[in-house]
């Protein structure tokens, strides 16, 4: 006996909110509260037994099957829901290269049959999860920060920032140190794993605060926290020193040579935007991603900002006293989830969305890093300006 | 079973190009092509639960967010948590003791247990276990709803004037849009009566307030020794994601996902390929179409050293596993030309059958009323040509070998064959009831250096009874039909001289 869901009229099957990041994936059901899972974005290559990142593919054609496989194993290992004939909401950054959403649409129509695709990009649905309509939203994730702000629900595109400033960054500075400077290469610990890292990062490190950090710039540093000696797969321990524990987030902060920092993004991004915005999006700022959530960050930017603020470089042009910060109603590496899931629980997914007939008539989707035809004429001149 | 170690040495190519062994592939009787995991289309038939093997139907399932109501997953070390049971002495009031059982929750790998988070021990075996909720829920329900209303008036609107392009439109949606921009002006928000429409205002939301405040370093950080033991990994915390727990203290247990029994469906003809039986005990199938039961199987028997540019002898087993006599013929694999034109055929076969599929739901009256119940038009993926590089030539020997069907109680018949074949003794080198084993001269490439894997392939036609054709269309005699199928031998390494 067939037991198909939402038999009858008008019971829609529930559709299904997927965020594609370059470390994690976050997915589950439109207008619940929360992921069903969170899981690394990789598959295992089935000839070699290797485990692939998906964004690491080198040409469209891999990248195609990577995503079947890895598709494939969100439904029917983790969501247990038949992706045939439901709808799909897709959370993705306004910076997603369009071989990615292509390849990827084609692999949800085609392979899949979803009956819709709605694209949504990240910063804008993050507001959602606030009920607000501008806010600055600096997204630190695995691979980029990148800043957008938003103003009266649309993007202010040319004052957007993107810097390689995350976890990725953060994770090979942990390694450097680890290794000390006089191993280098050939130190056991250049053998460690990826995923041994991550977790080293993710309980053991925190991120200093200001009054440290600057004195450890200035070579004279307060005494660092305790050690910590990591045991790592069982075996093999990892003494992670205190300086390591403390030190391996500055890599975001740190402003040498091209002055560039997390701190900075934002006063960057709060410039390029027209006068009469800047006050506002600097009291709506909304961090989000995983690298937001390490102890002591938000502290620690905030410092940095109302620091940076007084000196010269930024006195002269920003009038800015007081940033102030959002809680959104979610742990910060799926806050951009959460806003597809309240997005896509509305009757937004019938009215917007790509259904798969027009779809296959265009054969292909509407770019929509192009945001002009979304505007009012008013908003164009104000991000033009 | 030779495929247990051996399972990519023979491939098959299916319909769709995909290379895989006989097991893991399937007929479909009624488009008699080979079809395999990649092509066919997965369905979720029912959910049930590894541990206590209770199933569920899917719309039940889906209440409890595809999760087992009784089990629970260790949170620590995420394997299946068992109930304990303990005996207490209680006190009573009449100076007589009672003795009661207590039970709580267990983890046979790690020793977690529920007293470890301060969980009070149950009087009763099952349930009763306290849950957790998302502590943002109210929240964002009201947030969910505050936008459900904005979206339905906004789709309103667009009803309304069409011919317009709305001023206000989704991206505003992610603001509050015309409520809030009120409210800054110091206009009255417009209540339900003024708003021609019949949904009234957005529910009354308080957009979120951003504070100066955030969460500070703790100081005790610079000088506490940090214990490990008590800091969650990463694994733990996203195996919670609305948790996230960062201390061992808020390690609460979950309840087990669900697994799932699925069929797998012929996109071309949507018929079942698989069908698992319903109960989860069973790992019997309803309907299985496996390749095993209907297409010729080839396996190695032996095969002599290869050497680049030399010829050597291999001899493969084939065994017809039908009911019915098969005829086989081998040729050489076609060109690329060929293939493309192939392929090209395939598409226009498939774009034939949608649009013949297109005709019978096209009628406007049935879709607008019963969208849900016309099946769209299924669009699959086109079929891509086979990506292997043979490294070796096969000569293939112009005979027509004749297979009698299956007999499993020939299996047990030693008194040797009754049959009377007209096989040329150089060539068919063993016959046993529907075996046959076949001599053939590989050579490797000239250029192929030692080590690398010497890969041949061809094209075995042979003759399949269609019985499903007879009990549809009531022929007497079962139909005849002469299929194909390409496989790819990996015969082996080659050696040095
Ligand atoms: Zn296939
Ligand atoms: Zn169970
Ligand atoms: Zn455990
Ligand atoms: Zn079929």
């Amino acid at each position: 006996m067939p037991l198909y869901e939402g038999i009858g009229l008008g019971t829609e099957k529930q559709p299904v909110v997927i965020d594609i990041g370059t470390a994690y994936t976050k997915f589950g059901f439109a207008g619940e509260t929360g992921p069903r899972c969170i899981i690394s974005t990789e598959v295992m290559c089935q000839e070699s037994g290797r485990i692939k990142k998906i964004f690491s593919y080198s040409n469209e054609e891999e990248l195609y099957s990577l995503l079947v496989e890895f598709i494939h194993n969100l439904y029917f290992r983790h969501l247990l829901v038949s992706p045939k004939d439901r709808r799909v909401v897709i959370v993705e950054s306004l910076l997603c290269p369009s071989v990615f959403r292509d390849t990827l649409a084609k692999v949800l129509f085609r392979h899949f049959e979803v009956s819709s695709v709605l694209f949504v990009p990240s910063h804008l649905v993050a507001l959602c999860t606030l009920g607000v309509s501008t806010a600055l939203v600096l997204d630190v994730g695995y691979q980029e920060a990148v800043l957008i702000p938003v103003y009266e629900g649309v993007p202010v595109l040319h004052a957007w920032q993107a810097q390689p400033l995350a976890s990725q960054a953060v994770e090979s500075n942990l390694r450097r140190r680890l290794a000390g400077p006089e191993e280098g290469e050939l130190s056991p610990h250049s053998r460690i794993s990826e995923s041994t890292i991550e977790d080293i990062k993710v309980r053991t490190c925190f991120v200093t605060s200001f009054e440290r950090a600057h004195k450890i710039t200035a070579g004279q540093p307060d005494p660092p926290p305790p050690s910590v000696s990591y045991q790592a797969d069982g075996s093999s321990t990892v003494d992670v020193p205190g300086s390591a524990r403390e030190t391996a987030y500055e890599i975001l902060f740190e402003q040498d040579g091209d002055e560039m920092s997390v701190s900075t993004m934002v006063l960057d991004a709060i410039l390029k935007c027209p006068v009469d915005m800047r006050k506002e999006l600097a009291e709506n700022i909304l961090l989000m991603g995983g690298t937001t959530m390490a102890t002591g960050f938000k502290a620690r930017l905030m410092s940095e900002l109302k620091y940076l603020v007084t000196t010269p470089k930024y006195a002269k042009h920003l009038a800015i006293k007081v940033f102030k910060v959002h809680k959104p109603p979610a742990k910060e590496n799926y806050v951009a989830w959460l806003g597809g899931s309240i997005f896509g629980g509305t009757d937004v997914i019938v009215t917007r969305s790509l259904s798969k007939e027009a779809y296959l008539k265009e054969n292909r989707i509407p770019d929509w890093a192009n945001l002009m035809y979304n505007c009012r004429e008013d908003d164009n001149k104000s991000a033009n300006l | 079973m030779s495929h247990i170690l051996q399972s990519d040495v023979v491939r098959y190519a299916c319909t769709c190009g995909s290379l895989k062994p006989l097991s893991r592939i399937y007929f479909c009787r009624h488009c008699l092509k080979i079809r395999c995991g990649y092509c066919v289309s997965h369905e979720v038939d029912s959910h049930y639960c590894a541990n206590c093997l209770e199933n569920l139907p899917s719309a039940e399932a889906r209440l409890k967010k595809q999760r087992c109501a009784s089990c629970f997953d260790c949170p620590s070390c995420l394997h299946t948590l068992s109930t304990k049971a303990s005996t207490v002495v209680v006190p009573s009031s009449d100076e007589k003791t009672v003795t009661r059982k207590l039970y709580y929750l267990a983890c046979g790998f790690c020793r977690w247990t529920s007293r470890d988070i301060g969980y009070p021990d149950q009087t009763v075996a099952s349930g009763g276990w306290p849950e957790k909720e998302n502590p943002h829920a109210s929240r964002i329900y009201n947030l969910l709803e505050h936008f459900k209303t904005l979206a339905l008036r906004e789709k309103q609107e667009r009803e309304k004037k069409k011919k317009f392009i709305p001023r206000r439109n989704i991206y505003h949606l992610s603001g509050l849009s015309a409520a809030m921009a009120r409210k800054r002006a110091g206009l009255p928000s417009i209540g339900p009566s003024s708003l021609k429409d019949d949904v009234g205002g957005p529910a009354e939301l308080i957009p979120s307030a951003a504070t100066e405040e955030v969460e500070q370093l703790p100081e005790e950080i610079f000088t506490d020794t940090l214990n490990l033991l008590k800091v969650t990994t990463l694994k733990q915390r996203l195996a919670q994601p609305e948790f996230q727990p960062q201390t061992v203290d808020e390690l609460y247990p979950a309840h087990k996902c669900l697994l799932i029994k699925r069929s797998q469906r012929c996109r071309s003809c949507e018929h079942n390929v698989s069908k698992p039986e319903y109960n989860p005990g069973s790992i019997k199938f309803k309907i299985q179409l496996s390749a095993h039961y209907h297409v010729p199987e080839i396996r190695i028997v032996t095969c002599e050293p290869l050497r680049a540019g030399e010829k050597s002898e291999m001899i493969i087993k084939i065994c017809n596993p039908t009911q019915y006599q098969s005829s086989l013929q081998f040729s050489p694999l076609p060109s690329p030309e060929e293939e493309a034109e192939e392929l090209s055929k395939e598409i226009e076969e498939r774009k034939q059958k949608v649009d013949r599929k297109d005709e019978k739901t096209n009628r406007e009256d049935v879709l607008l009323l019963l969208p849900s119940i016309c099946r769209q038009v299924s669009i699959t993926e086109d079929p891509r040509p086979v990506n292997v590089a043979l490294t070796g030539d096969i000569s293939l020997p112009p005979v027509t070998l004749v297979l009698p069907p299956r007999d499993d109680a020939a299996e047990y018949d030693d008194s040797g064959d009754t049959h009377n074949f007209q096989d040329d003794p150089k060539i068919v080198v063993w016959r046993k009831a529907n075996k046959a084993a076949m001599k053939l001269v590989i050579t490797p490439e000239e250029d192929i250096s030692e080590g690398r894997d010497v890969i041949v392939g061809f094209v075995m036609h042979y003759t399949y009874i269609n019985t499903m054709a007879t009990q549809l269309l009531e022929q007497r005699e079962p139909q005849k039909v002469n299929l194909k199928v390409k496989l790819y031998i990996t015969v082996g390494k080659v050696v040095g001289k």
